[in-house]
């Protein structure tokens, strides 16, 4: 019992947070992409993950490593071969419908309509092909589809069928109450035992009834009847009621009663809390996993410094941290992540003296700190001033021997510089950077750099950083 | 560091002085010298300061701001005039800001002339300075140079 208090007191806010968005996102993914077949592929790749843990526990290394090869091919493969199904799916809900919104039985299709409009074509004399999808995607058999997505009415159907429409020659498939795509081309049909007078028309929607489970209704141009294709199956339709009731059947509107939408719900609610159990497990097994150490040494950033000083000293410019946390977040820690703050805003000028503890610590989520070496730092601050030093220049080299280098002078031979009085005070000459006396054979003026380390000395504002050097080179007076 | 210290005094200045009861021309009236500033000392008075290769005829000869080492050693030559009481000045070397070595030069009335030398080893190239300094400890005057290949 005190375990279990134990355990539930050491559940932080964000632990509940972290799982119920995780959960709820889980969950919309499924609700958004449950009747795609990308779906029940992403289902078969969780398997195969699942699969290969097993194996892995059970040491079954070449099992594992096909498994693992396998499942990291299908995730690719999934987004590349389903990607127009992906893009279907999220650009025909809104984000309100994509984050919220349920739909647990789809628009129902206006069978009276349809009927109607089917007779009347065939009454006019007009050819048409209607396609009613069941479960199979009929998105790798059929071609050409223009996008429409018009509500179904009978003037609609009439017109898209109208002889000089550019689109009367293809297919609509209708979903729910929307008319999706016209002008499609469906596959045609290579049986030898149709009857010599079916045409095109005949032989594609025959060739689509073949190949997916959808149901085409034909009106013939000619012959003015109606037709349902379904399957290998080809039947007349006399009257509006027979086709309606052939509809009826194959959309499920007859069975669509609540008891369904009840079994929908609970199914939905089963979803929702498999999600959570699942987040809950990936959860535990990421923060309450066997628990690791580590140790990482970071450099120490100090924040807040006063604009006024500088630093001069720190006793260390890194820690050495202990940290702790589940072997899965210990093994997934970035360097970037963890970081070592001292606040100096209440620094003073002089030696500060720092205690490090898990305040000044950054570290990601899970992961804590168990100790922290060196535990005080000191950091010596100073407010810089200036002073004027005099200028010397550092030759290097060799004159040729019969000449002398007798004389030089700067501009500016002092400079002013900046630094720490107590850095400042044992420094009372500035040099040059080095000139070489090798090149040199008469008099002459050059302009040089001057060699400051700085880290303790810079250039006072205003003040040059290079100096003009005029020399007068003479002959040697011989021994 | 061995640095090998010689230390020279010009008697011959002072006693011609006292001899021939007139100013004895100095024998380094000629020598280019480097500007000196005003000392702080009320009549002691630096005349002239001269880094140079060697002395000859009690002037400075091949006076230069860049020595190599193999001259094996620079000479700080210094000239005052008057020089009103016994006295003692300092020749203070610095190699890199840092002393090298303090040299202790005894001054005679009226005029003196007198000078330190330092011997040369591979570690002394850099830049250098001398400070000469008076009595009191007032920087006279400041020399600078360099030690070269």
């Amino acid at each position: 019992m005190d375990t279990l208090f134990a355990f539930l007191s050491s559940i932080r806010w964000q632990d509940v947070v972290d799982i119920t968005l995780n959960s709820y996102i889980l969950f919309r993914l499924f609700v958004i992409f449950r009747e795609t077949n990308a779906f029940r592929v992403l289902i078969g790749i969780a398997l195969l993950w699942f699969f290969q843990r097993i194996s892995v526990s059970l040491e079954l290394i070449v099992t594992s490593w096909v498994i693992q090869g396998i499942t990291a091919v299908a995730a690719l493969i999934i987004v590349v071969v389903f990607r127009n199904e992906i893009r279907s799916v999220l650009q025909a809900k809104n984000l309100r419908a994509i984050l919220w919104g349920f739909s647990f039985k789809p628009a129902d299709t206006p069978l009276e309509i349809i009927t109607d409009s089917v007779f009347e074509l065939a009454r006019r004399q007009t050819g048409a092909l209607i396609v009613f999808p069941a479960k199979d995607d009929l998105g790798h058999v059929v071609q050409n589809g223009i996008s429409w997505q018009g509500l179904v009415s009978k003037e609609m159907i009439l017109s898209i069928f109208w002889h000089d429409n550019p689109v009367h020659d293809g297919a609509v498939i209708i979903k729910g109450n929307q008319i999706t795509e016209v002008g499609v081309i469906l596959p045609l049909s290579h049986r030898k035992d149709l009857p010599s007078y079916y045409g095109t028309r005949h032989r594609a929607a025959v060739g689509l009834a073949e190949a997916t489970d959808a149901l085409v209704v034909l009106v013939s141009e000619e012959r003015k009847y109606v037709l349902v294709v379904k399957g290998s199956q080809v039947k007349l339709i006399p009257q509006k009621d027979d086709l309606a009731k052939i509809l009826q059947e194959h959309l499920g509107l007859a069975t669509a009663q609540k008891k369904d939408i009840k079994k929908e719900k609970l199914k939905i609610g089963i979803v929702a809390l498999a999600s959570v159990f699942f987040v809950i497990g990936v959860w535990f097994s990421f923060s309450k996993g066997l628990e690791s150490q580590m140790a990482v040494e970071i450099p120490i950033e100090y924040t807040s410094l006063d604009p006024g000083m500088e630093i001069l000293d720190t006793t260390t410019g890194a820690v050495r941290l202990q940290l702790a946390g589940s072997a899965t977040l210990i093994k997934s820690i970035r360097p970037e992540q963890v970081k070592a703050r001292i606040n100096l805003d209440t620094a003073i000028e002089g030696l500060n003296t720092f205690m490090i503890s898990d305040k000044n610590i950054n570290l990601p989520p899970g992961i804590v700190l168990k100790s922290v070496k060196p535990s005080v730092v000191e950091v010596e601050l100073y407010v810089p001033i200036i002073k004027k030093i005099p200028v010397q220049v550092d030759w290097v080299g060799k004159l040729p021997e019969h000449l002398v280098l007798e004389k030089v002078r700067l501009d500016p031979n002092k400079i002013q510089v900046m630094g720490s009085k107590k850095v400042l005070e044992n420094i009372s000459t500035i040099y040059t950077q080095k000139i070489s006396l090798d090149q040199i054979e008469k008099t002459g003026k050059i302009t040089v750099n001057l060699s400051l380390d700085p880290a303790f000395v810079q250039i006072a504002p205003g003040s040059r950083d290079k100096v003009n050097v005029e020399y007068v080179i003479k002959k040697r007076v011989q021994k | 560091m061995k640095i090998k210290l010689t230390i020279f005094c010009f008697f011959w200045v002072s006693t011609s002085f006292l001899l021939l009861g007139r100013a004895f021309p100095q024998q380094n009236a000629n020598t280019t010298s480097t500007p000196v500033a005003t000392p702080i000392s009320k009549k002691l008075k630096l005349t002239q300061v001269v880094m140079c290769e060697k002395i000859k005829e009690l002037n400075p000869e091949n006076e230069a701001v860049a020595f190599s080492i193999s001259i094996e050693k620079v000479i700080c030559f210094t000239f005052f005039d008057p020089v009103p009481e016994k006295m003692f000045i300092y020749h203070n070397w610095y190699h890199r800001d840092n002393l090298s070595t303090k040299i202790k030069l005894l001054l005679q009335p009226p005029r003196w002339s007198t000078f330190s030398t330092v011997q040369l080893r591979e570690t002394d190239k850099g830049p250098w300075r001398v400070e000469i300094i008076d009595q009191q400890g007032n920087i006279l005057h400041i020399s600078r140079f360099s030690i070269t290949d």
